[in-house]
């Protein structure tokens, strides 16, 4: 639901960032966890299974200017990963798929960020179950609702990528569920210090 | 009504546990092939919770089925068998009450050891028997995918030898199993 309200209020007409709202200087910002989501979605034969990670810990730094200066970095909880049914969620954090109990955590680390028309396309080491592999990620920034036009203390960035789950080894019930998940996350950043 | 085993033919409950758990373990086995072969979906996912629930209460009826024959005896097999074909017959029965058992606890453990719980009828949950473990949970489901094959294997001896003691020998094997007498 909150996926669908942070989408609605996309829809709703925020549009992205104007060019001309970036400014030189490189900004940190913090995750605003309770108002973000990391979703993902696979097959399950015919239908899908859906659900979401929590993020413990996100570093990002962003500069509209000069997007080499950029740096993401992500934690999320695999132990606390949800899916649309129990059995789903049970086999995601289990040894076949996630592994939560050995690799508690999956994180994500940008290594170059390439500017695009709506936002960037983030390179970066994304490490499931304690395999790394290269990682891509499509980033698009707006502002957050109710924020003014040139306000780039309140981001919202929505990330797409779909992780090929055997590359990372989780290669669980493969002959149910689908290998590509698709990730559809939304971030709401806040920034922080001056 | 007599429900205890007597000396010369088993008594109502030994029977009723015998055909019953004839029934069961036959449709579980064709549930479990078909479930294998069955291309998985929201809507079929139900099955594998069903079928672990009737694998453990099969298990529950083994154990009673045990239990109840250190209550009352079953009677020793009739006269005018060969001394092999008997001993055939005592260890296929051996084997097959070891199998009754260890098919459904090679499913629960291997159930258990890929994280995901046993809910029998979606009322109990029971506890794991094995760590989570991804070389476990390969190894225990491999387990339990030939352990029921040579349940089924041990299965097919012992009908062939019931039909063989009644359609051939006439000896009333069978018809005590099936009446309580010959």
């Amino acid at each position: 639901m909150r996926l669908i309200a942070a989408l609605t209020i996309l829809i709703c007409g925020l549009g992205t960032l104007p060019a001309a709202a970036t400014s030189a200087t490189a900004r940190h910002y913090a995750l605003q966890t309770e108002a973000s989501l990391v979703g993902y979605e696979t097959d399950f034969g015919p239908d899908k299974i859906t659900g979401t990670m929590p993020v413990t810990q996100a570093d990002l730094t962003l500069d509209f200017h000069t997007l080499a200066n950029c740096h993401v970095a992500v934690t999320l909880d695999a132990s606390k990963a949800t899916a649309s049914f129990p059995f789903a969620a049970q086999a995601l954090r289990g040894p076949l798929v996630l592994d939560a109990a050995d690799h508690p955590q999956i994180t994500f680390v940008s290594t170059a960020i390439h500017p695009t028309d709506t936002g960037a396309i983030i390179d970066g080491d994304l490490t499931i179950r304690g395999v790394t592999q290269p990682f891509t990620l499509v980033a698009t920034l707006y502002r957050q609702h109710g924020t003014a036009t040139d306000d780039l203390t309140h981001l919202e960035i929505h990330l797409t990528g779909i992780v090929h789950r055997s590359a990372f080894g989780a290669t669980g019930w493969a002959e149910m569920v689908g290998d590509d998940v698709r990730l559809n996350i939304v971030a709401r950043v806040a920034q922080t210090g001056a | 009504m007599r429900l205890a085993n007597r000396p010369d033919g088993f008594g109502p409950v030994t029977r009723l546990l015998h055909w019953g758990m004839a029934a069961g373990i036959l449709g579980m086995l064709a549930f479990g092939l078909t479930l294998v072969r069955m291309r998985m979906s929201l809507a079929t996912v139900w099955l594998f919770g069903l079928h672990k629930s009737i694998g453990i209460t099969l298990l529950a009826l083994a154990l009673l089925r045990l239990l109840w024959h250190r209550v009352s005896p079953p009677p020793g097999p009739l006269g005018g068998v060969p001394a092999a074909q008997l001993a055939l017959a005592r260890w296929t029965h051996r084997a097959l009450y070891l199998l009754m058992l260890a098919v459904p606890l090679s499913g629960w453990a291997g159930s258990a050891a890929t994280g995901i719980d046993v809910v029998v009828f979606n009322t109990l949950t029971l506890p794991p028997i094995v760590p989570p473990s991804e070389a476990g949970a390969k190894a225990l489901l491999t387990l339990h995918h030939w352990l029921t094959w040579a349940l089924m294997g041990l299965l097919a001896l012992h009908v062939a030898g019931a039909l063989k003691r009644s359609v051939l020998a006439r000896d009333g094997t069978l018809s005590r199993m099936v009446l309580g007498r010959r």
